[in-house]
């Protein structure tokens, strides 16, 4: 025993490396479960706040671009409200739907830390669990998907982006309907794969693929990417190459989608699997 | 007394640079300056063995509460922290180093710094590249990403250097 603790102490040097190492490769080996949105939330009470001064400064730069894209995005809006109002002016004696209740809500949130050059990318948003931030809400921009809500402390939340090796999203062509699987493939922060689209569907480049609503997380139809380019991996299945439509390099504010029928859709599925 | 607060300044600017302006560069997503290392680079020459760990470790930890990449930043920077006096062993200029001297530009040259700062970034970032992506497929893409970055990396380096030279 004694030989043993002056072999450690002669050795130092050697073991304390030993035991660094050994800590950081706990660490990045924690890091892939899901107790990292722990950890997260602790450690965001003190980078947040430092986050957010720095970006005071950016959003200010910023400014100009974002008021051109708040004015689009009214416009559209505003464009999309006279139709509607023509269209129910039209069906006046048709019946109120008593049970027609709104779907989706959506609240905006401030981009505050964004990396967009490593192999598992997270955002940082200003919006936390005061604000009505839960896990698994789905966050978009006007272009595109971003992400889904990762961790959640009371002030911050972390996004999932599509810029990040272990996020998966339901994706579909927007022509035809055909379901396939978007992922990234850790290489250029504008593109994306799309996989599972079986051979014999009919694709062409500059077609759009949209979100499906199939995961009670992004309502159906927002824009994911557009085909750049495609091949068939094994003849079976086509590996499709995306470009992002939402740039996630220059996104600033982003808007946070809480599904409110989300427990009951998922209630009611449990139910089907334990029968 | 006044070299330790020089050293934890170095500490807390490099740290600062590295996660508020540094982490937000990148060219077309291969190239990612981790000028942080030039901490670990300069301590000095008499610091203890086990304190150069401690010190590395808490600078990695340090830039990986900020990027969210929870130990990739430590492994890396500890794994140079002990390879470093090995290294400064072998490199070693004939007549040994005085004691009180720091390994930098001034007191050894361009040349001797640079060559020690090409071995210890290039460790630093080929570890740092390959355990973030925690697997070798697309092993040459991440190659290129070690090799570029480490370019950028050291041109920052150099360029830091050389304005301390000048004063």
């Amino acid at each position: 025993m004694r030989n043993f603790l002056r072999l450690i102490y002669s050795y130092n040097f050697f073991f304390l490396f030993l035991v660094f190492e050994g800590f950081s490769l706990y660490l990045i080996i924690q890091n892939n479960n899901f107790q990292r949105a722990r950890f997260i939330e602790v450690s965001h009470k003190f980078s947040g706040s430092i986050y957010e001064s720095m970006d005071n400064i950016k959003g200010y730069l910023a400014l100009r671009e974002n008021n051109r894209i708040l004015a689009l995005e009214n416009a559209a809006l505003k464009n999309k409200l006279a139709t509607i109002r023509r269209i129910i002016r039209e069906k006046k004696d048709t019946l109120i739907d008593t049970t027609y209740h709104q779907q989706y809500s959506y609240f905006s949130a401030k981009v505050i830390n964004n990396t967009v050059s490593k192999q598992y990318n997270y955002i940082t948003l200003n919006k936390g669990a005061v604000d009505g931030v839960k896990p698994d809400m789905a966050v978009i921009t006007n272009t595109g998907i971003v992400g889904i809500v990762e961790g959640v402390s009371s002030n911050y939340s972390t996004v999932l982006p599509i810029l990040n090796r272990n996020f998966k999203v339901s994706g579909k062509l927007k022509y035809n309907n055909f379901l396939g699987s978007v992922s990234w493939e850790g290489i250029n922060a504008e593109e994306c794969t799309l996989s599972d689209i079986p051979h014999h569907v009919i694709i062409h480049k500059g077609d759009t693929v949209v979100t499906t609503g199939f995961s009670m997380v992004f309502p159906e139809g927002i824009p994911i990417g557009v085909i750049t380019d495609f091949n068939l991996k094994n003849g079976n299945f086509y590996v499709i190459k995306l470009r992002l439509t939402c740039d996630l390099r220059k996104i600033n504010y982003v808007q946070v989608i809480d599904n409110l029928n989300k427990t009951e859709q998922s209630d009611l599925e449990k139910k089907l699997k334990h029968d | 007394m006044i070299k330790i607060l020089t050293h934890v300044g170095n500490f807390i600017f490099l740290l600062l640079l590295q996660v508020l302006i540094l982490n937000h560069i990148d060219f077309s997503g291969y190239i990612n300056g981790y000028l942080y290392v030039l901490f670990i680079l300069l301590l000095p020459f008499e610091t203890p063995k086990w304190l150069l760990l401690v010190s590395a470790f808490l600078m990695g930890l340090s830039v990986d509460i900020f990027c969210q990449t929870l130990g990739v930043h430590a492994f890396a920077s500890v794994t140079i922290a002990y390879i470093r006096p090995y290294l400064l062993g072998i490199i070693a200029p004939r007549e040994g180093y005085e004691v009180g001297s720091q390994p930098n530009v001034n007191s050894f040259g361009l040349e001797w710094f640079i060559r020690y700062a090409v071995i210890l970034v290039l460790i630093h970032h080929f570890v740092l590249f390959y355990t973030e992506t925690f697997k070798f497929h697309q092993f040459f893409i991440t190659f290129l990403r070690v090799i570029l970055s480490s370019l950028f990396t050291l041109i920052l380096i150099v360029l830091s250097q050389l304005l301390i030279l000048k004063r």
